[in-house]
């Protein structure tokens, strides 16, 4: 089967997962389906440079994650993509979405783009802390601490933080 | 006894320490409250994060989308490179309307009404087996009814949910792991409440593509695993007992 066939059809069941991912990074639903399509079809073309013993699901969210620096970049860096109260909005689906999700995607959504990077490959895609430093291209103790951090933001940001 | 630092402690929650490591913080955990409440408070956030993000696993996928990984055809191949540059220029949540008026072409068209199809047959199998209550997610429909019924002691070949392991977790409720066999195939851990059954861990089963060592080691994806780890103690429940827990409800 040629690469791309393989690529093409290893991505369908990994959208759930991508479309998740870039709902925790991008936060509305639209800019994050915006993101995953953008993926999607980086992906395909570059079919030919994954390599098939490495896991296609790191391979694809590491494109998800530079595509979506990139936006940033594109965007310029001195504000954030969304305002907190916009991206929380709509980052879930539904009405009648409950408050506290609301207020945690908002939370989420403010935090910096490395604090936030890290909380979604982590917590929310659940990825170890050395395939999460691989993913971001930084050392282990740099994921740690970034996390670390950006879970007191979170924490305070929901008054949790007693 | 020496304070746990934030670094050491978060480590012990997200399952990153090494077992002595881990073990020596399960015993202060028993005497120290202050050091049980900082776990408990990161365990929330990361369930809470869990809450707000996992149902976008069960949401349906949009039609353009897998239309994108359906498209059969070369002419239809070939027109990836094209949109690539131009959604690449476009950058994603800007004129969107442009953006999707693309889809008309007959090609793409053709393989996404196929997709369309292909993912209404895949939705209708599924229902939706996750509703979500005070930022908490449940399990509902097939997949209430089979945490309810099934018994792990009789598996069914043909049942599209099947149990794993019963167990009483360390807060006294009855939990139990689940995979869901539908593509793409789901494997979560459901805990019985009051409410009903909680679903504080789901992910995407194990990928067959994946090389990675820790996945196909376990039966269960890892934070699914995770999961089971924070929460068991003892020994899960023999066929006998877990009879005797469904028929008292599970309490």
């Amino acid at each position: 089967m040629d690469p791309s066939q393989t690529v093409r059809e290893g991505l369908i069941p990994l959208l759930p997962r991508l479309r998740r991912l870039a709902r925790a990074l991008a936060g509305q639903v639209a800019d994050a389906d915006d993101l995953v399509q953008i993926v999607l079809e980086r992906a395909l073309t570059r079919a030919v440079q994954w390599r098939p013993d490495a896991a296609l699901d790191k391979w694809v969210f590491a494109i998800a994650r530079n595509a979506w620096r990139d936006e940033l970049r594109s965007r310029g860096r001195s504000h954030n993509l969304f305002a907190p109260e916009e991206a929380g909005a709509s980052a879930t689906d539904g009405a009648s979405a409950p408050v506290q999700k609301l207020e945690l995607t908002a939370a989420l959504a403010a935090l910096p783009p490395d604090h936030r990077e890290v909380v979604a490959v982590v917590l929310i895609e659940g990825l170890s802390y050395s395939e999460a430093a691989e993913l971001l291209e930084v050392p282990v103790g740099t994921v740690t601490s970034r996390l670390a951090r950006a879970r007191a933001a979170l924490q305070a940001y929901l008054g949790n933080a007693a | 006894m020496n304070p746990i630092d934030e670094i050491t402690l978060q480590a012990y929650v997200d399952g990153e320490l090494d077992v002595a490591s881990a073990a020596s913080i399960d015993a202060a955990l028993a005497q120290d409250d202050l050091l049980a409440r900082r776990v408990h408070k990161a365990r929330e956030l990361r369930a809470q994060l869990n809450a707000a993000f996992d149902p976008v696993l069960v949401e349906p996928v949009p039609a353009h989308l897998a239309a994108l990984l359906h498209a059969e055809s070369p002419p239809a191949a070939a027109r990836v490179v094209p949109l690539a540059k131009a959604a690449a220029s476009r950058g994603f949540g800007a004129d969107r309307r442009r953006g999707r008026r693309r889809w008309f072409f007959p090609a793409v068209a053709v393989a996404a009404s196929i997709a369309v199809l292909s993912m209404a047959i895949w939705w209708q199998g599924r229902g939706d087996l996750l509703r979500v209550q005070e930022g908490q997610q449940f399990a509902s429909g097939a997949l209430s009814q089979a945490l309810d019924q099934t018994l792990a002691s009789e598996p069914d070949r043909r049942a599209r949910i099947s149990i794993g392991l019963t167990f009483r977790s360390a807060d006294g409720d009855i939990c139990r792991t689940f995979v869901t066999h539908a593509k793409p195939a789901m494997a979560g851990l459901a805990c019985h409440q009051p409410a009903g059954w909680s679903v504080p861990a789901l992910s995407t089963a194990v990928d067959p593509q994946s090389g990675d060592l820790r996945q196909s080691a376990s039966a269960l994806p890892p934070r699914v695993q995770a999961a089971v780890d924070a929460r068991l103690r003892g020994d899960a429940f023999t066929a006998k007992q877990e009879r005797v827990a469904r028929d008292a409800g599970w309490q």
